[in-house]
């Protein structure tokens, strides 16, 4: 071997070696590692651990991390698996759901879990009425037959009753609430999630530790978490790149290229549920035109608000129902933007010549005044002049939900994995309890085949049902679908394991720190 | 009349100045529209749950009914229950005090360090290049919003320059408060100091052409003792006045900075307490606020008598 072919030699076992080390170092960054706390920095202080009476995302997503349900949602948003059942048997046509418990489960206090916790859990849940017991509706009564088993009697056939148990609501916890008053329980609350209650500063801070009798072995990984209430966008984003915190929830749009750029920042869209509207309440006049509402859907410039408003990071909407929703169908027919078709809608209706409007846009809230201008600006070419009202956020609340606007901006996220829940609460105006998001939308038909997909258990004649209801709403133009958008988080590159569903809930008994 | 005396009526003053402010901030707070029902209950809102919750939180009931229920809870130091937490209002806020205290006596004195020296150099250079500097620089301060200022101060020494201070928060115990609240503080300087410095350095000048400083200085007294017995003492008197006031309109104007450096404190808790109309909490930090600036206002009529023995207490 010469001195050349050495060299060669030496190089080529050089690059094998180090190809070698780094799939080492892959490998082992790629393994979890137990231990660690993560701290997370949010816009909103948590305000209730009472998942059966709290409708605030910011305690939802901190409840199920204690309190787990016998079903939950698939990463995808669309469909429920296994959780602290293993399996569920449907008989009696679909009005009788036997499910066997997971062997092995026990609450963070040590003690089993058994059906009779169960039982206690859903009978209270169902019984909150100013909560979320009239998803649970449908059930006629529950019984324990034995330690491991539970039995759910139905009053009907009850197509979302699978996604409606793994709602955060039907958690399960200690029968009788371990013995406490329920109000004092729901002030540390226990579960049989990945995590416990440790300690809260009301207003403050919120820290779960792990929960040691956590049923999946070896997880959580992490030791602890901690929800910080930071109010700032810049502090957050500061304090995530001062490392005083690992996740910031929900930064803004315009920062999220710059935190992308960011070195130990992982900045991640994850796909949601969140759909926005324009709200047009038929109350008024004008809007109860069906033409007047297509001209005015045709009319919204939906990349224009999603390039200066959301900074391009959104998809326009074509349905009321999002994409990760299950039987979302992208070809409803959801009307675009085209000025012209605007301008023929316009010509079509009672008010060719157009008329005033105004438009509730919450005060200080910068992303619903810049919509409002390119809102404003298209309107204007169809013959509709549109004011501003401008309100604090509560009032605004308020006054939509009391109709009490004309055009207003408004939102939804899904809390299970079934349309049925925004179905009714958008379309079907008296027993949605919401005047059809608040529009006083009435097409018996849509209502008829909401009621049809309630009770239709057979998915493909449910989707069938669904399409048709998607697509004569986006006909009706009840509702301005704008767009689709993401749920952002910026956390330290350390964090693996994170994830966000597309309901906006995490499972952090997957998160480590590497 | 006596000292004590003096404090004794100005605090029985308190009585109907806090009943005012009690009356005004209820009637205030139910006349703007906003129901902390539908709030809570979120965007599945319905009409039947909303009077629900309305109802269990007596909502429903005439507001003087409302405000006499509220005035016989105060009265037993209760401030009720906060419709958002679902905890006791007094203790929360109570939880939150020390913090905008903290930030609030910090402050002040990070200006008085501050101001003094200033003043001094300015007062004994008038008209020359460190008086001009000294009048100019620290207006720059008064121009810059307390957000922006706090923003720069948390990145240049928070994340840059060594990272010597955290970014936000409160620290724990004595030495990481004082750690945590120094750039905080800072802030409040930024904006009450130039405010100082140009009083005092107007009063300093004053004084220093008096017969007393003469006469002192014709004595022979050095200049060092000259300003620090004889001008500081007397030209300081109308300062504390003006930081007296400033202190008083800080106790509801930390708000801003406590946002941008994370500090749970009391106008942390009021803004959010307004945005989701939680009225026990709105009511009682009016309260404690209201109570404080009177406070702070005769803790400097204290001070103000005890500097200039010339001030009787009338």
């Amino acid at each position: 071997m010469n001195a050349r072919t050495r060299l060669l030699f030496l190089a080529i076992l050089l690059s094998v070696s180090a190809l070698c080390a780094t799939a080492a170092l892959a490998s082992r960054s790629a393994t979890p590692k137990r231990g660690g706390s993560v701290t997370f920095a949010r816009i909103e202080d948590s305000q209730s651990f009472d998942k059966t009476n709290v409708f605030q995302n910011e305690s939802i997503w901190l409840a199920e991390q204690i309190m787990e349900p016998l079903y939950t949602v698939t990463p995808d948003g669309k469909r429920v698996k296994p959780w602290l059942a293993t399996s569920v048997k449907v008989s009696n046509g679909g009005k009788t759901y036997t499910f066997k418990l997971r062997p092995g489960v026990k609450f963070s206090n040590g003690k089993a879990m058994t059906s009779a916790d169960v039982k206690f859990s859903i009978d209270d849940a169902r019984k909150q009425s100013k909560g979320w017991g009239y998803l649970d509706a449908a059930i006629k009564n529950i019984t324990a037959p034995n330690p491991s088993t539970v039995v759910f009697n139905l009053k009907f056939t009850w197509a979302p009753f699978l996604a409606d148990i793994a709602l955060f609501a039907n958690g399960i916890i200690p029968k009788n609430w371990n013995g406490e008053p329920r109000a004092q329980f729901y002030k540390h609350p226990i579960g049989t999630g990945p995590f416990m209650w440790d300690k809260r500063v009301v207003g403050q801070s919120v820290t779960f530790k792990r929960n040691p009798f956590y049923w999946q072995k070896g997880k959580p990984y992490l030791d602890s978490v901690t929800w910080k209430f930071v109010t700032d966008e810049n502090t957050r984003e500061l304090q995530l790149r001062g490392n005083q915190i690992q996740v910031d929830e929900f930064p803004p749009f315009n920062s999220i290229a710059k935190l992308q750029h960011t070195p130990g920042v992982t900045m991640t869209l994850f796909p949601s549920t969140r759909t926005d509207y324009l709200d047009m309440n038929e109350k008024y006049p004008p809007l109860a035109d069906r033409h007047v509402r297509r001209a005015i859907s045709h009319a919204i410039d939906r990349q224009a608000i999603i390039k200066s408003v959301l900074f391009g990071h959104g998809k326009p909407a074509n349905s009321f129902l999002p994409p990760q929703v299950p039987f979302y169908n992208p070809n409803s027919g959801g009307l675009q933007f085209d000025i012209a078709k605007a301008k023929a809608e316009m010509a079509q209706s009672k008010f060719p010549n157009g008329f005033k409007v105004t438009l509730l846009v919450g005060a200080g809230a910068q992303v619903e005044a810049a919509m409002g201008q390119i809102l404003q600006n298209s309107l204007k070419q169809i013959g509709i002049n549109v004011t501003f009202k401008q309100e604090d956020t509560s009032t605004e609340f308020q006054d939509v939900q009391k109709q009490n606007y004309q055009l207003a901006f408004s939102y939804w996220t899904m809390d299970i994995a079934d349309p049925d829940e925004l179905v009714t609460f958008a379309v079907d105006i008296k027993g949605g309890g919401a005047h059809s998001f608040f529009t006083e939308y009435n097409n018996p038909t849509v209502v008829n085949l909401s009621h049809k997909a309630q009770r239709e258990t057979n998915a493909g004649k449910r989707a069938q049902l669904y399409n048709k209801l998607q697509q004569i709403a986006a006909g009706d133009a009840f509702l301005g679908f704008l767009y689709y958008s993401p749920f952002r988080y910026a956390y330290s590159s350390k964090l693996h394991g994170f994830f966000v569903y597309p309901l906006g809930n995490y499972h952090l008994e997957d998160a480590w720190l590497g | 009349m006596s000292l004590g005396a003096y404090v004794g009526r100005r605090l029985l003053h308190l009585v109907p100045i806090a009943l005012g402010v009690t009356i005004l901030c209820f009637f205030l707070i139910h006349l703007v529209p906003g129901d902390p029902a539908r709030t809570i209950l979120g965007n599945q809102a319905t009409d039947q749950r909303v009077a629900l919750l309305r109802h269990q939180w007596g909502l429903d009931r005439p507001l003087p009914v409302q405000y006499g229920k509220f005035m016989g809870r105060v009265v037993h130091g209760d401030l009720g229950t906060s419709l958002f937490y679902g905890v006791s209002a007094g203790r929360l806020v109570l939880q939150r005090l020390p913090v905008t205290l903290w930030l609030i006596g910090f402050g002040a004195l990070l200006s008085v360090l501050i101001a003094v020296p200033l003043a001094v150099i300015a007062a004994t250079h008038r008209d020359r290049l460190p008086d001009h500097v000294v009048r100019a620089v620290p207006l720059v301060g008064l121009g810059f919003p307390p957000f922006w200022v706090g923003i720069v101060l948390l990145l240049v020494f928070g994340l840059h320059l060594g990272r010597g201070f955290p970014v936000g928060g409160y620290g724990n115990g004595f030495t990481g408060h004082l750690h945590s609240m120094f750039l905080p503080a800072l802030t409040v300087a930024f904006g009450i100091s130039p405010i100082l410095v140009r009083s005092l350095r107007a009063s300093l000048l004053e004084v220093l052409e008096s017969d007393y400083v003469v006469t002192a200085r014709s004595k022979g007294l050095p200049e060092r003792r000259v300003l620090g017995r004889h001008a500081l003492r007397n030209a300081v008197i109308s300062t504390v006045s003006v930081l007296g006031v400033n202190i008083g309109y800080l106790v509801g104007g930390t708000l801003v900075i406590e946002q941008v450096y994370a500090l749970p404190g009391v106008g942390q808790l009021m803004i959010n307490s307004i945005n989701q109309r939680d009225f026990p909490i709105v009511q009682g930090v009016t309260l404690v606020f209201s109570v404080m600036v009177v406070l702070v206002y005769l803790l400097t009529d204290v001070a103000h008598a005890l500097l200039d023995p010339r001030v009787r207490f009338e």
